[in-house]
């Protein structure tokens, strides 16, 4: 019977998110920026012996605005309007709504990241062929893509983390985009114990060259990050008034 | 008389909305949290006999290391200030939204805009005449006399001026983006990434050295010293120019928010 019932959750948020323009567009949106990034890196890079996932990889710090944003809208759209007062009539129990929407976003960041990653390898490929600097990949590369998808959608929970926590659109973006883009660079420079922040831990996945933490030990405290930011804006969200 | 009552109103305006105040504080207490970090860590190496493990150890440096913060300060003063206008009320006050009161109080588009960006700029001035003291007095308390300050006052002060600059730019291009989509979700991102280390425009200097007059890459000189990459223009024609990109987008809002229906 529950199981029935979140799956019908998971399938009427998809629905949701597929139908909300600002989504949609968004993940249309990141596709082609890393795509056209990819090609721009490719064509900078092609005399520093670059491969189509080396100039993919250079490409993520700048994808990843995409995703937050993608994490964020699924939550934050609900209170722009009445919306969230549909929702939860629908669906009264809120915990059930809170994790069928989460998967809801957790599908649909992997399948953008997974496309993003594909797409910007594929562009960089043809960039660098053109350019007559194609190197051949390895299986190791495939690993590297994979490592990209898991950071991208680690970055997209994150981010929708934050929206469960603040709600609304435009504190939870600038906090993940300040904490992700200005303060995590400046701590890492100032300090090592920035590794421990989520977003450098879950770098680890797709490039690990922390001294202390490795690719799964960097998943798990990204992980870690993630349940403790939801778990406390779904307190927040199951107890307090809409 | 009028225009000065429509700043008055903007103002009051602005320094109703918590977001405003959020971004102040995201500015003042963040770089204040960062100056903290970076001088403590400062004096540590100065007191292990360390300085070289340092980039630098004057406390004007250290303290100015932390202005990127500051900048997304302005950039979300910038931003709520007009989307505030275009976000919808709850359903239970009508469900309107703030611009149609405006423009009926104020129905000179024109002067509604300017008054906007006279608040930016002043927000944005006040908040950097604030911030940069504190930051650049909690790193001297900190590291005291152990690290000497190689930063001359005058030049400390062109600095700061500069670095003001450059922050009420930011919050006025900011502004007229904001006017163009009447969302803040462009500009936030727009702005926040090109203040960041991953800045699109920075990346484009290694294809085209035009992308040097793109704004934010024209103005970073005004923060002068370790914020510079190499190239690109001076601290003054770099002003100039970002100054030139501030204008012209405001006239393109000001063109488009006259023309286009509220």
């Amino acid at each position: 019977m529950n199981l029935v019932r979140i799956g019908n959750v998971i399938a009427a948020e998809l629905d949701k998110l597929r139908t909300l323009p600002a989504a949609t567009l968004t993940a249309l949106g990141t596709i082609l920026t890393g795509i056209l990034l990819a090609a721009a890196l490719a064509a900078a890079d092609q005399h520093v012996e670059a491969t189509a996932t080396t100039v993919t990889l250079r490409s993520v710090p700048f994808v990843q605005v995409g995703f937050v944003l993608l994490g964020i809208l699924p939550m934050a759209h609900e209170y722009t309007g009445r919306q969230i007062r549909v929702t939860l009539s629908a669906i009264p129990r809120r915990s059930i709504l809170l994790a069928g929407k989460i998967t809801a976003t957790a599908l649909t960041l992997v399948l953008t990241a997974a496309v993003t990653g594909a797409a910007s390898t594929a562009a960089a490929a043809l960039t660098l062929r053109s350019l007559g600097a194609f190197r051949e990949m390895t299986a190791d590369d495939l690993w590297h893509l994979a490592g990209t998808t898991c950071y991208l959608t680690l970055i997209g929970l994150i981010s929708h983390a934050a929206a469960v926590l603040v709600r609304h659109l435009i504190p939870a973006l600038v906090s993940v985009l300040g904490l992700i883009l200005i303060l995590s660079p400046l701590l890492a420079g100032l300090t090592e114990h920035a590794r421990w922040l989520p977003d450098r831990a879950a770098a680890q996945v797709y490039d690990p060259h922390d001294t202390m933490l490795t690719a799964g030990t960097g998943l798990l405290v990204a992980l870690a990050w993630i349940v403790l930011i939801a778990a406390t804006g779904a307190t927040r969200f199951i107890r307090r008034d809409p | 008389m009028r225009p000065f009552n429509t700043v008055a109103a903007e103002l009051r305006k602005a320094t109703t909305l918590p977001a405003v105040w959020a971004g102040i504080a995201v500015a003042l207490f963040g770089s204040a949290a960062i100056t903290l970090i970076n001088a403590f860590s400062t004096r540590a190496a100065l007191d292990a006999g360390h300085p070289e493990a340092r980039a630098f150890t004057s406390p004007f440096e250290t303290a100015f290391a932390a202005m990127p913060l500051g900048t997304v300060g302005a950039v979300v003063i910038g931003v709520v200030i007009f989307s505030s206008e275009y976000t919808a009320h709850s359903v239970e006050v009508g469900g309107g939204r703030q611009i149609t009161a405006t423009l009926a109080a104020i129905p000179h588009r024109h002067t509604v805009l300017a008054a906007k960006a006279t608040v930016t700029i002043l927000l944005v001035v006040i908040l950097a005449a604030i911030t940069m003291p504190v930051t650049v007095g909690i790193a001297r308390l900190v590291i005291g006399s152990a690290g000497a300050e190689t930063v001359p006052l005058d030049d400390a002060v062109e600095r700061c001026l500069g670095g003001a600059v450059y922050w009420a730019l930011t919050g006025l291009i900011a502004l007229a983006i904001t006017v163009l989509t009447r969302s803040g979700i462009i500009p936030l991102i727009v702005l926040i990434v090109s203040n960041s280390l991953v800045s699109v425009s920075l990346l484009l200097t290694n294809l085209t050295p035009l992308a040097h007059w793109l704004p934010d890459m024209a103005g970073r000189r005004l923060f002068g010293g370790l914020h510079t990459v190499e190239g690109g223009l001076d601290a003054l024609p770099g002003a100039l120019v970002m100054t030139g990109w501030a204008i012209l987008l405001l006239t393109i809002a000001a063109v488009v928010l006259r023309r286009r229906d509220a």
